[in-house]
């Protein structure tokens, strides 16, 4: 097998003009992850009736779902009954209007959730209970103690988990393929649909999404760097 | 005056502490004693709401609440009478000394953050750590790290500073310099309920002991009550180790 550099190049500058589907497609989803993610911990620790278990119930159905499965069947309900939900409510729009890459941010959105849900959660845990007790105990209320040392304190745990969360759904993205929304792989094999010089199209996603991973993952280690600077520092 | 009364509390339904009292003056030292398991931490811990009790009152000076049944509002005004020096110190790990000193100041007495660094400042001179305010609690010893715990309690000004076991969690060489430090702020006049397996400075520095055992007070008394003339069989053969010692010495 050959490798082209000149199709190759070709794939990877059409890969770029798709940068931003995919920007789209992943920043959405962490964003919501952020929000809810810390939002759904916080009322899974402290328990919070009627929320807390509902939280758990959801996680642990959604967590069990592989993303294609869940695309598939978020697809599938939408085509189904997008226009009929539409013009009950007579909002005037058909599915076909839509860009079916909301479908995606959707499913990679509650994924998102679930994961960094998870990861905050379990550092919530590794805070010693003894600094809530200190903190209650010099008059401070629950919510100032939740902001200024435990949310302090829980981060800097939280945050190799998250960047892991966060990696994998720039990776998991390009899985929605699968219900041909176009974004950095299918944008990166356009030319390949004349030449079929696959490889170089492929190779070329993998490319933009190395960068990309790597781009994060350098970002994140430098936060995580400056948020345990209290910590006892290892040899 | 402090008075507690009648605290009971239960843990999955085995019954931790059963009608507890006690009456602390202005300015007492009251030292509780007991075996591991009587109650002593979570007797404390009812005291300000770390712990929530199934029935009892407390009250500072006139105001009377109920420990099972106190809002939100009241369980802060406790907490902001009362300050607590911890086993394991518990400084907060993301703070510095010093802000560890400020925090309760700033953030819950909305003290003014100038005028609560000098009063943060002076008590770390105080308990003699004033070079180590920039440090983080990682950074210092057990001692240290309980010296700035109590500096932490006695910046609040309380009513009362609760003291659970404040030197059991250190190696014997630094209790020393702590109970150096609490016996400072005893002769400062502040009143103090201190938990502590420390006998002979029990027996100092208290001017009340109460013995504890199985969840009950078996014995309140003067130092001199508690441990020249134990009343109670219970007492003495709790004592009874630390007494043969000290006897010891004058063979």
């Amino acid at each position: 097998m050959e490798f082209n550099a000149v199709y190759f190049w070709e794939s990877l500058q059409s890969g770029l003009t798709y940068l931003p589907r995919t920007m789209e497609l992943t920043g959405i989803p962490i964003l919501c992850g952020f929000v809810f993610g810390i939002l759904f911990a916080v009322v899974r620790v402290y328990k919070v009736s009627f929320f807390s278990p509902l939280i758990a119930v959801f996680v642990v159905i959604y967590q069990g779902l592989p993303t294609v499965v869940a695309l598939l069947i978020f697809n599938l309900m939408f085509m189904a009954n997008f226009n009929a939900v539409s013009s009950s409510l007579s909002l005037g729009i058909t599915a076909a209007q839509i860009d079916n890459i909301w479908i995606g941010i959707v499913v990679l959105s509650l994924q998102a959730i679930c994961n960094i849900e998870e990861a905050f959660r379990g550092a919530f845990y590794s805070v010693d209970n003894g600094q809530h007790a200190a903190a209650l105990s010099v008059g401070l209320t629950e919510v100032q103690t939740l902001r200024r040392i435990i949310l302090p304190q829980m981060l800097p745990v939280a945050l190799p988990m998250v960047t892991n969360n966060i990696v994998g759904i720039i990776k998991n993205s390009s899985i929605v393929v699968a219900i041909g929304i176009t974004e950095v792989l299918a944008g990166a094999s356009i030319p390949a649909s004349k030449t079929y010089s696959f490889l170089e199209s492929y190779i070329a996603a993998a490319l933009i999404y190395w960068v990309l991973t790597a781009c994060v993952e350098y970002t994140f280690r430098r936060i995580e760097l400056r948020g345990r600077k209290y910590r006892r520092q290892l040899a | 005056m402090i008075e507690i009364k009648d605290v009971q509390k239960s843990f999955n339904g085995q019954s931790v502490l059963k009608k507890v009292s006690l009456q602390v003056e202005d300015g007492d030292v009251v030292a509780v004693l007991g075996p591991s398991g009587s109650g002593k931490t979570t007797f404390l811990r009812c005291i300000n709401f770390l712990e929530h009790a199934d029935a009892g009152e407390l009250s500072i000076g006139p105001k009377t609440v109920d420990l099972n049944r106190a809002s939100k509002r009241e369980i802060l005004a406790v907490r902001r009478k009362t300050a607590f020096v911890f086993q394991n110190y518990n400084l907060f790990n993301n703070k510095t000394v010093l802000e560890n000193i400020m925090e309760g100041l700033v953030t819950a007495r909305k003290v003014p953050v100038k005028a609560a660094r000098e009063k943060a400042e002076e008590s770390l001179v105080w308990v003699g750590l004033k070079e180590k305010r920039d440090a983080y609690p990682a950074q210092l010893s057990g001692g240290q790290q309980q010296r700035v715990g109590i500096a932490r309690a006695v910046v609040l000004e309380p009513e009362v500073i609760l003291f659970d076991e404040p030197t059991s969690a250190m190696d014997p060489e630094l209790v020393g310099e702590t109970l150096e430090v609490i016996r400072k702020v005893a002769h400062r006049g502040i009143t103090m309920i201190i938990v502590t397996h420390e006998m002979s400075f029990a027996r100092e520095i208290a001017n009340k002991v109460v013995f504890m055992d199985g969840g009950v007070v078996v014995e309140e008394g003067t130092p001199e009550e508690i441990f020249g003339h134990p009343k109670e069989e219970r007492t003495k053969k709790f004592l009874s180790r630390f007494i043969n010692a000290e006897s010891m010495y004058y063979i």
